[in-house]
């Protein structure tokens, strides 16, 4: 009787988990998975909730606004721009479960600006877009190797590398602040990492060191301890070079422990709307330096920043057009142009081609060159460096951005001498 | 000399709100038997209570105590629908041992994902009653503001007026009998139904108080998965069990020596040994007492 | 009756072998993830209902036990590149010896203070990883069983392959784990859980006997981690955090803490559920907010039914009912 019971349930939860499993699959149909006669469908991963997502968790509403806009204004011949969004709250292993179902389950076409150096890099190793020819457009870090093609295949790099802003800033500092004595609080893993080796090779010594741990446990815990070590160890100049919640995290103990040494940003976590939305009174940040490879958000004389605020702002009233919001659209701009590029019936295989053939030659916001070719998956590749206003806001030395470009390996830092092209009409992809 | 007091100040000021949290995970314990899984829930509850009504009133003054009344409130609810319900269903079985653990980890849950379906998971702000800005030594300033001063008061305050009310009254032992024996508690006059919620509500209080104050010690903002408040659940836990989770000192004495310990250790070692701290205090403590500092040996097998 | 059944179970086991078999050939890829990691729960809970339900004591630190057998798989991996099979063994004998050296500490601790230890246990552990540069930091290795063999064929994917070897491992070790429940070993421990002092004076070592169900419910642990990293390809801190133990508990109680045949009905449910809160909330159209939350919303909800209706499990329930039937109908 016993045994026949058990068997009986063992059928039964076999029953479950055949049912489970054999929920209906849709068959494979298109000429491409992810895009159909009427939609192309594209994946974002990036933290939307938990410790790191202030600021960043944004700029899918500003892909959205943007792809919105495109679509109202006719598509991508024809087919709709849909952005599917997961959270990964920073954490490599919930990075790669959201990917896998972006692919498997929602079947994108490529992968767009998935967000964090240690993300990107499991991403890459354990889903491996790279060997099933899913593209991953213009990666939200700063971390050299991915443009390395061999290596990464189908990812585009978009912002300037770690080791050129470190370059780049080693250049401002010594400029600027020489014989100071120089911290630096950095974050444990690779995004850090690159940072260290771009101080290295520009010959830059830091006399404090703080390191802090990346993901979710990282930077609630210990910035009182941070700035007592920065303050300790007598720094006068202090780079922050962290993501925005550890970089806001830090400035606002520093407030209130009257820690005020020049502060200087980096791009990662210098988004002054996220710094002041989590607390940090406008005046700490007055003074700062910072750096961006976008025209500062308040330059409304801008044509891209005129556009993509109101833009932006019609479909998100109550939010504040900031950085990570340019950079987002900004984004979502090059998106479409790429898909434009990519032919009337794009394909993975014809996206990849549309970039490295004429990516160098899309229109961006920028103030620096693209240097997408079929031998480098290189984007931006410099920054210009201003001060925060008095409200909060990063504004050029003098109003005039002066732009210095380099690479990732020992190249110097130079003036750059680009000028932008002028936007193509409304903004749309030509 | 500078770094070395501000880690004291840090590891204190740290170790009081751990503290409190501790004790309302004793007091839970010694009056029904749990460990209560939920308290940081219900304490971020307290705290949304409390972030309504600085935003009517506009006053810390009036934000603590309505945080504090509200939580004692929701943990009387719960003590009362609740844990009367799960004592009744499920104490025999195998499932006896870990029923209370499983019940309060789905009610911490319930109530986090209720907070967030409500408040949605955008950070709010608090703002403390006095500023947080540190208290200066020549040149240098402190870890250590008249917030942080406060914070202490209060919880020094806290811990006096549960001390005289456990003294004066026989609550504290009524306690203890009603967790031990209901039936005799009951046959010699202890209204063990009502001590069982008073306990809950003593703990719903203080947890609030833990939530209010670890939320205004920090950058002031939470949301539904501040790290803030998991800390308050893993902190105050250790620090009870330390403690011996019988007595309220042991609670303040756990909750001090992990404070200080982990504020050393993060100072001088390294910032991501945060998590791993506690672990290696917990077990030593436990290895050398393993009823923890001022338990009772004949107690621990609860 | 009860001789015939061990051979019968075998075949029962070999049976829903193949049935897995084919079924992972007609399902798309994701079903296939999906049943690799139910595969993987079916492990992981078996390892606390062994625990808990059979020997009577409380984890909240199997996933640090996990953590434990992954890391080790890795390393011997990685290090020494250690064929497959040789791969999982070792996470099982490391996170065994974890097992012992918690379960002696154990064995001296009881009810609260147990809880304390392995919840500090759970999250402390996985961090030391930030701690050692062999062991990857907060990023974590990437953990890779190789690609299948090219025997297996070109439409042979990567995630097919890790649901044969989960699936395989689940199907060993439940066979095993059943046997040893049966043996000598099972009647002492359920013998110490109902009572200490009756099991002491019967001959039995209790504590010795405790360790011993601490030692293989830890083995079976880090068979489960290794699988668990093997199929998110990373073995990091962040892969083991203190949700995950607490999912193997819910895990556990939905299955009928007590009831090793009802593991599936865990391990199905937590993998199901965020896919079925996702099905409701489009299919009514809820708020955002409540889409997001809704997993939660409906876990936390099972869990407390479970523990407030159905204590011990539906299995148990189901063989409650049927005997008080059966005693009914003999009156």
């Amino acid at each position: 009787m016993k045994a026949m019971n058990r068997r009986k349930l063992f059928t039964v939860c076999a029953t479950i988990a055949v049912a489970s499993l054999a929920v209906t699959a849709i068959p494979a149909q298109a000429a491409e998975v992810g895009v159909s006669s009427s939609e192309i469908k594209l994946g974002m991963t990036l933290p939307m909730t938990g410790t790191a997502s202030p600021g960043y968790n944004k700029i899918p509403g500003a892909v959205k606004a943007y792809f919105d806009y495109v679509n109202a204004n006719g598509g991508i011949n024809g087919r709709k721009l849909t952005l599917v969004v997961k959270d990964d709250q920073y954490v490599p292993t919930l990075a790669v479960a959201k990917t896998n179902e972006l692919i498997l389950k929602d079947k994108v076409m490529a992968l767009l600006a998935p967000l964090g150096t240690a993300n990107n890099k499991a991403v890459a190793s354990v889903v491996n877009p790279g060997a099933r020819g899913i593209p991953t457009l213009f990666v939200n870090t700063g971390f050299s190797g991915f443009a390395d093609k061999k290596k990464y295949p189908t990812t585009f790099s978009l912002l300037p590398s770690y080791i050129m802003e470190a370059k780049i800033m080693a250049e401002y500092i010594k400029d600027n602040f020489a014989g100071k004595k120089l911290g630096l609080l950095y974050q444990d893993d690779d995004f850090g990492d690159d940072a260290l080796a771009g101080f290295k090779q520009a010959g830059l010594n830091f006399d404090v060191k703080v390191a802090y741990a990346s993901g979710s446990q990282g930077d609630k815990v210990s910035p009182a301890q941070w700035v007592t070590k920065l303050q300790a160890g007598g720094a006068e100049v202090v780079i922050l070079f962290g993501v925005s919640s550890a970089t806001a995290a830090a400035l606002g103990t520093a407030s209130v422990m009257k820690f005020a040494p020049q502060w200087i940003l980096g791009s990662v976590g210098g988004d002054a709307t996220t710094i002041k939305a989590s607390g940090v009174p406008a005046g700490v940040l007055y003074n700062a330096v910072g750096a961006s490879f976008a025209p500062a958000t308040t330059d409304t004389a801008d044509e891209y920043v005129k556009l993509f605020q109101e833009i932006y702002l019609k479909a998100n009233p109550t939010e504040t057009f900031d950085n990570n919001v340019m950079v987002g659209m900004n984004t979502a701009f090059l998106t479409a142009q790429a898909l434009k590029a990519a032919g009337t019936n794009p394909t993975r295989k014809s996206l990849i081609a549309a970039i490295e053939k004429s990516g160098k030659n899309f229109a961006s916001a920028a103030l620096v060159p693209l240097n997408y070719s079929t031998t480098s998956h290189v984007g931006y590749n410099g920054y210009w460096f201003g001060k925060y206003s008095p409200t909060g806001d990063l504004k050029p030395a003098g109003g005039v951005y002066t732009v210095y470009t380099t690479d990732s390996g020992n190249g110097a830092v130079v003036k750059s001498t680009y000028k932008r092209p002028a936007m193509p009409a409304k903004g749309l992809p030509n | 000399m500078f770094q070395l007091l501000n880690t004291i100040l840090i590891g204190i000021t740290a170790g009081a709100i751990y503290s409190l949290m501790a004790t309302a995970i004793v007091l839970v314990w010694r009056s029904t038997r749990v460990i209560n899984f939920a308290q940081a829930g219900m304490a971020l509850l307290s705290t949304y209570f409390g972030y309504e009504a600085m935003v009517h009133f506009n006053s810390f003054w009036i934000a603590l105590p309505v945080a504090m009344v509200g939580g004692a409130a929701v943990a009387a609810l719960i003590e009362l629908v609740f844990m009367r319900l799960l004592v009744k269903r499920s104490s025999t079985g195998p499932i006896a041992a870990v029923a209370p653990i499983i019940a309060t980890l789905g009610l911490l849950g319930l109530i986090k994902g209720l907070i967030s379906t409500f408040w949605g998971g955008a950070d709010v702000r608090l703002v403390g009653p006095v500023t947080n800005i540190g208290y200066s030594i020549g040149d240098k300033t402190l870890a250590f503001s008249p917030l942080k001063l406060l914070t202490l008061c209060t919880v020094v305050v806290l811990m006096l007026l549960l001390t005289v009310l456990f003294q004066k009254s026989n609550i504290g032992l009524s306690l203890r009998a009603s967790a031990y024996s209901p039936e005799i508690a009951r046959l010699s006059g202890v209204k063990v139904d009502f001590v069982r919620t008073l306990g809950w509500s003593l703990a719903g209080a203080s947890g609030a108080v833990a939530g209010m104050f670890q939320t205004v010690n920090g950058n002031g903002a939470f949301s539904p998965e501040s790290i803030e408040f998991s800390l308050l659940l893993i902190s105050g836990f250790i620090a009870a069990i330390i403690g011996g989770l019988e007595s309220l000192i042991g609670a303040v004495i756990g909750g001090l020596v992990l404070g200080l310990v982990v504020s050393f250790v993060l100072m001088y070692i390294s910032s991501s040994l945060f998590f791993i701290a506690p672990f290696l205090i917990l077990l030593i403590i436990l290895f050398i007492r393993p009823q923890g500092i001022i338990g009772v040996k004949a107690a621990r097998r609860g | 009756m009860d001789k015939l059944k061990g051979a019968n179970k075998l075949g029962l086991y070999v049976v829903s072998g193949f049935i897995l078999f084919l079924l992972g050939n007609r399902v798309d890829e994701l079903r296939v993830y999906q049943g690799a990691s139910i595969a993987v729960f079916v492990v992981a809970i078996s390892s606390i209902i062994l625990l808990t339900g059979y020997s009577g004591q409380v984890s909240l630190g199997h996933g640090a036990l996990m953590a434990i057998g992954a890391y080790s798989a890795v390393i011997s991996r990685n290090s020494f590149h250690t064929p497959v099979i040789l791969t999982f063994v070792i996470a099982v004998l490391i996170a065994a010896i974890g097992g012992a050296l918690l379960g002696a500490a154990a064995a001296r601790l009881s009810g609260p203070y147990l809880a304390g230890t392995t919840l500090a246990l759970a999250i402390g552990l996985p961090s030391l990883a930030n701690q050692f540069s062999i062991l990857g930091g907060e990023q974590g290795i990437f953990f890779d069983v190789g690609f299948p063999p090219p025997s297996l064929g070109e439409g042979f994917t990567q995630y097919k392959w890790f649901f044969w070897i989960a699936a395989l491992a689940a199907l060993i070790s439940m066979w095993l784990v059943a046997n040893i429940l049966r043996s000598r070993f099972g009647r002492n421990w359920r013998a110490g859980r109902s009572n200490e002092t009756a099991a002491a004076l019967s001959g039995i070592n209790v504590s010795r006997s405790k360790i011993l169900a601490f030692t293989i419910s830890a083995g079976v642990a880090g068979l489960a981690g290794a699988l668990l990293s093997m199929t998110i390809g990373i073995v990091s801190p962040s892969a083991f955090p203190l949700t995950l133990s607490f999912s193997l508990l819910t895990g556990a109680v939905l299955s009928g803490v007590s009831t090793l045949s009802g593991v599936m009905i865990g391990a199905v449910t937590l993998v199901a559920i965020p896919e079925i809160a996702d099905a409701v909330a489009t299919r009514i159209g809820v708020s955002e907010r409540l889409t997001t939350n809704l997993p939660g919303l409906m876990v936390s909800t099972l869990l407390i039914l479970t523990v407030l209706f159905v204590p011990n499990g539906p299995v148990e329930q189901h063989r409650t009912r049927q005997a008080r039937k059966a005693a009914r109908e003999k009156h």
